[in-house]
């Protein structure tokens, strides 16, 4: 397989990898209300990148799903519309991150146990 | 900025009706934080190359769109199994029947002087005119079901499967979907057939010309298919009905009864109404048919036949009503009287 090729196909399992987490991140990030573009500052900053076409509709859904609540305020002379957990999406992101800490934990002792195996092999 | 109230403008074309306006307030109300925080100018007009950074960050108007724009099927990924069983089923029908047709009108004939591949050529494209229309009333008949029957009724393919679940059946009468699904589907074919290719239900031979086709209904037959149409119509929409409800209620058991009366009063009509079937002559003799009987004599036992079968159709209709009452209404009362006197 050519480079390109591995280069493909190693970024296109990257972004599913990250289209499971993105929820927790956002959810993570909305105990304290936040407008679409200050979310996704708030991410970037913390070395998430979340792109602006995935970001604004995930929030209207996470919203359908009860998940956020939401309200349009005008402020510096610009309406915007501001998100922030709901009580449904408080318990939900706490269950969530229980369930990341565990897969995290078990992909963590699988990984080191394939490293293990390799080690001993050399 | 012109560039960004056209931007905005393609948007809007291609959003989904629903929360339009409310879409389209927040990609304005980002752009203007977006281009606020890129303006190398603050408090100043931005310059058009922030614009269009800005604009190419954040998408084509058609990838923003498509992003708001719920998944829309023809026929879902729940339904889509069972849609290429009932296919499979149905095209494979026509085929063999268009098969059969074909082996007893070729057998049939003393012999004829249409060329092989003429021959050839008609029977591919009889067949695949049947096979078309078999899928597209198939396809139809899926794409209403699945537009008409809310997601959280469909039946989920995958749904954990309980072994108790079979010592309810009986009780709940639960429906089979695939079942109800090819009777839509056949429901759907027959009106076609009886509303728009009545004169294709006849006797088909190869004459010099060709494939030909004599129909053997006669006029006296178009009184009663309003009756027969209104009462297809009746099952298609019990049918839906059910699927949705996922298992025979007690008004579906009397509808199912009072469409069964309408079929018996439409049947008695047709018993002791004027015959309907009347054979045309030229396809007697082009059949090679036992000469000795006239074309009108074969018409009358046509005739005694077809109503002696709808008779005994009757007597089936009958035998399901009362069967349906009494399981709906009479059983279930004497299994409870059953466990109360235990």
């Amino acid at each position: 397989m050519s480079d390109t090729n591995l280069q493909i196909q190693t970024q296109s399992l990257v972004q599913e990898l990250r289209r499971g987490v993105i929820i927790l991140a956002v959810l993570s990030q909305l105990h304290e209300e936040q407008y679409g573009y200050s979310l996704m500052k708030l991410l970037e900053d913390q070395e998430m990148q979340i792109d602006q076409g995935t970001l604004y509709p995930l929030l209207r859904r996470m919203e359908e799903q009860n998940l956020l609540e939401s309200n349009w305020r005008v402020e510096s002379s610009r309406p915007r519309r501001y998100y922030q957990l709901s009580e449904f999406g408080e318990k939900v992101l706490q269950e969530m991150a229980t369930e990341w800490l565990r897969i995290k934990s078990t992909v963590d002792k699988l990984l080191s146990s394939k490293k293990e195996n390799e080690n001993e092999t050399h | 900025m012109k560039l960004i109230d056209l931007y905005l403008d393609e948007v809007r074309q291609q959003l989904p009706l629903k929360n339009r306006g409310d879409i389209l307030r927040e990609i304005q109300s980002t752009l203007m934080d977006m281009i606020e925080d890129r303006n190398p100018n603050p408090g100043q007009e931005p310059p058009n190359e922030t614009l269009i950074a800005v604009l190419k960050e954040f998408g084509s108007p058609q990838q923003v769109a498509r992003q708001y724009s719920a998944e829309n099927y023809l026929i879902g990924p729940r339904m889509f199994p069972l849609y290429l069983n009932v296919l499979k089923i149905v095209l494979f029908v026509i085929a063999a029947f268009n098969i059969v047709g074909v082996i007893i009108a070729i057998v049939s004939q003393s012999g004829y002087n249409t060329g092989v591949f003429e021959t050839i050529a008609q029977i591919l494209g009889s067949l695949f005119s049947s096979l078309f229309t078999g899928f597209g009333i198939v396809t139809l008949s899926f794409a209403s079901i699945e537009r008409t029957t809310p997601k959280d009724w469909k039946f989920d393919l995958d749904q954990e499967w309980q072994p108790e679940q079979l010592l309810k059946t009986e009780d709940k009468q639960q429906i089979n979907v695939p079942g109800l699904a090819i009777e839509i589907t056949l429901t759907l074919i027959f009106i076609a057939l009886l509303n728009f290719f009545l004169d294709r239900i006849g006797i088909y031979f190869l004459s010099d010309s060709g494939w030909v086709s004599t129909p053997i209904l006669n006029d006296n037959f178009l009184r009663y298919i309003p009756w027969i149409t209104a009462y297809a119509v009746f099952d298609i929409a019990l049918n839906l009905y059910l699927i949705r409800k996922g298992f025979w209620d007690n008004s579906s058991v009397l509808a199912k009864v009072f469409i069964n009366l309408f079929k018996i009063a439409v049947s008695f009509a047709i018993i002791t109404g004027p015959d309907f079937i009347s054979v045309n002559p030229s396809a007697l003799v082009a059949l090679n048919f036992d000469q000795t009987l006239s074309a009108s004599s074969l018409s009358r036992i046509l005739n005694i036949i077809l109503k002696v079968l709808v008779g005994l159709s009757i007597f089936g209709l009958v035998i399901d009503s009362g069967k349906r009452l009494y399981d709906a209404f009479l059983k279930g009362k004497d299994t409870r009287f059953e466990i109360d006197i235990d």
